[in-house]
């Protein structure tokens, strides 16, 4: 049997080699890690924009730009233009021998505060030199955002796996080659099989290209492979449930795209909401999966950790294959 | 009047078949978990461990100072794990934080290095003079560094009353604002109707191609544009009608409807344009479907930039998925911004009609093959 599965992969991935579709799937993990690379270096700047007149008082200008990215503009006209633009951008425009914070009136409270403070500070004349502070750093440069990114993406190449698998599975209902298959010595299930593993295989692949690229390759791969091997079973899962229950392409994928919503849920619940809130979560799988992939990104996982979250993830796909077990069956006949 | 007959003719076909139903089912859905497992605002305090290294009486008048922020002006004794150990400290809850007052200055070092918290020491020396270590991951910028730097310089008290003299001046002040969940409905009505219809309607295509229904259509004297489009209008109908099931009872009366279905419509029209385009260059959905997705990464990233708001770089704004989040947020605002969400409703409208031209004429060339 298992060989015919390898045999059926690996036909897969020939076809699909002549198909293109491996060349743009292939492609796809290495784009979304080239973009969070290009992003993330900007991702984490907490500050304000100022805008300022140009050439009025340089010094302020050289001052502020320690803290804040400045813009420079020729008039008060211009700043007022593009402090009513749809980004967030405040002016700090000089009147009689004061200077007053122009806002378009919808800014977040704290960045207006911030750019309060700055002016403040500038007002009471702190230089730097002045300092109080001592800064002590644990030399980390991955920031969180970007930690985040891989993350979701991770998360997301499995769903596309997934989402291969049923598209695979009902191309060949639609085609007919499930029916051929009858008649050849391989039963339906090792065809389908062999037919998940091209699922698989891009998710793991995918993963490892984007931890390579985005510089997370000194991780614990082996506790990756361990997370990434359980999220894909639920993948294949849903991917299979979906191949076989669905007819047409267009339901298959308009389904699929229910996957999407634990995907953005865990990720929203891990980091946007409070402790309290974390229990109404737990059913998801996508949640644990990240929580895992988080400790695993952040090389703080002890085995036991992941081996509790893995166990989780495996337990909730093992309920929803319970449930629909009968269903797979079904579709098998 | 033929198109309009092949549209409901092409809704009637949808409504039979599954995928319509996968899409109002999805929209309820989404409905549920907003209306009862997202909260209206999410809590943004932040969380602080210090460690006063200084003489009783001194750290006595800063608890004191902080007390006085105390939301309920009473300090809680709670217990922090602690390197395997745990440990009794002092919490203060103000508006905007949780200040957690710990005992030791490794236990500082430890919650800034081990479990990433934001971390200082505050000294006094014999001369009374304060200084303070910050603990920082090592990614945080240089701006925000050298902000730390200063900021404790002069004593809170003169920097909160300059602060308080800042003359700050709106532009206008008659702004609504949208509480947390509501902001986070222009992503999801992105998202559902507008980039889901990019697949969609791919989808679509190949199946009729799969079916054989396009050859048979080459049969009938219709035109292939006719064809096309009530696709197209089955693909916006669905997205119009799950995206007012989940907006109707979350957003009330607050939203500009009528514009919001102005937007709908042109956002569906040019985003499922753009599916028809890609869908021409390829066989079957399994080849497009790489292209199709990297695309929709693509116009995911706005979505990242609109949840923070000191992300913004100009590229972004390149990406058509921005103007339709700030448009989404326009309508649901009630704002009146009629020009705004006008204007990016026209640009999406020429482009997608020019997108449609040319997905048109490669059809026209391609479909029968």
């Amino acid at each position: 049997m298992f060989k015919r599965i390898w045999t059926i992969f690996k036909r897969d991935l020939k076809v699909n080699v002549k198909g293109f579709i491996s060349l743009y799937i292939l492609v796809v993990p290495i784009l979304i890690a080239v973009l969070i690379n290009l992003f993330s270096p900007g991702i984490n700047d907490t500050t304000v924009s100022l805008a300022l007149i140009k050439g009025e008082n340089n010094t302020q200008v050289k001052y502020l730009e320690q803290f804040a990215k400045i813009e420079l503009f020729e008039n008060v006209d211009q700043i007022k233009e593009r402090v009513k633009k749809r980004d967030t951008m405040i002016g700090i425009v000089r009147e009689n021998d004061k200077y007053y914070i122009m806002t378009e009136g919808n800014e977040p409270q704290g960045i207006v505060d911030y750019a309060k403070l700055l002016n403040s500070l500038y007002g009471l004349d702190i230089q730097m030199e002045d300092t109080n502070g001592k800064i002590i750093e644990f030399d980390r440069t991955v920031p969180p955002l970007k930690k985040t990114l891989v993350n979701t993406s991770i998360l997301f190449i499995s769903i596309l796996s997934g989402m291969l698998i049923a598209l695979n599975i009902v191309e060949e209902k639609v085609e007919n080659t499930l029916s051929a298959i009858n008649l050849t010595p391989t039963s339906r299930l090792t065809f389908l099989l062999g037919k998940s593993l091209i699922g698989v295989f891009l998710s793991v692949y995918g993963s490892l290209a984007l931890i390579f690229i985005t510089g997370f390759e000194t991780v614990n791969i082996l506790q990756l492979l361990l997370i990434l091997l359980v999220t894909s079973l639920l993948s294949i899962l849903v991917g299979f449930i979906q191949g076989l229950t669905n007819n047409d392409i267009m339901t298959a994928a308009g389904s699929m795209k229910l996957l999407f919503l634990p995907l953005i849920a865990g990720v929203l619940a891990v980091e946007m909401l409070g402790d309290k809130w974390q229990k109404f979560f737990y059913w998801n799988p996508f949640y644990w999966a990240y929580r895992a992939n988080d400790l695993i990104l952040s090389q703080s996982g002890a085995w036991v950790q992941i081996l509790k979250y893995s166990g989780i993830v495996l337990a909730l796909s093992g309920i929803v294959y319970l449930f629909i077990a009968p269903r797979i069956r079904k579709g098998l006949e | 009047m033929k198109l309009f007959y092949s549209f409901v003719k092409e809704l009637k076909l949808a409504s039979r078949g599954f995928y319509f139903y996968v899409e109002i089912f999805m929209a309820a859905l989404i409905l549920a978990v907003f209306l009862f497992l997202v909260p209206d605002n999410f809590e943004k305090k932040g969380t602080e461990y210090i460690y006063l290294d200084m003489p009783s009486e001194a750290s006595d008048i800063f608890l004191k100072k902080i007390l006085d922020e105390d939301l309920d002006g009473k300090v809680e004794n709670i217990k922090i794990k602690i390197n395997k150990k745990e440990k009794n400290d002092l919490l203060y809850t103000t508006e905007d934080k949780n200040i957690y007052i710990l005992k030791s200055r490794e236990d500082v070092v430890y919650m800034a290095d081990k479990e990433r918290k934001v971390a200082a020491v505050v000294k006094m020396d014999e001369n009374y003079k304060m200084s303070y270590e910050y603990f920082l991951q090592g990614y945080e910028s240089d701006r925000y560094k050298n902000l730390l730097k200063i900021i404790n310089v002069e004593s809170s008290e003169t920097l909160e009353a300059t602060m308080n003299n800042q003359d700050v001046r709106p532009i206008s002040t008659d702004f609504k604002f949208l509480s947390d969940k509501e902001n986070m409905m222009p992503s999801v009505l992105v998202f559902n109707g507008s980039l889901m219809g990019l697949f969609i309607i791919a989808a679509y295509i190949f199946l009729d191609k799969q079916e054989g229904v396009i050859k048979a259509y080459a049969l009938t004297p219709s035109p292939v544009w006719i064809y096309l489009m009530s696709k197209v209008a089955v693909i916006m109908v669905t997205s119009i009608i799950s995206s007012f099931i989940i907006l109707i009872p979350i957003m009330g009366t607050q939203p500009d409807y009528i514009l919001l279905l102005v937007l709908l419509i042109t956002t569906g029209f040019f985003s499922s344009s753009l599916g028809l385009l890609i869908a021409s260059f390829y066989k079957n959905i399994m080849q497009a479907f790489g292209a199709i997705y990297a695309f929709m990464i693509l116009m995911v990233l706005p979505s990242i930039a609109y949840f923070i708001p000191s992300w913004n770089p100009s590229f972004i704004k390149l990406i058509p998925t921005y103007p339709m989040l700030e448009g989404f947020k326009s309508v649901l605002l009630g704002n009146g911004d009629w020009s705004y969400v006008l204007t990016i409703s026209g640009g999406f409208l020429v482009a997608g009609m020019i997108l449609f031209l040319i997905s048109n004429m490669r059809y026209k060339k391609t479909l029968m093959r």
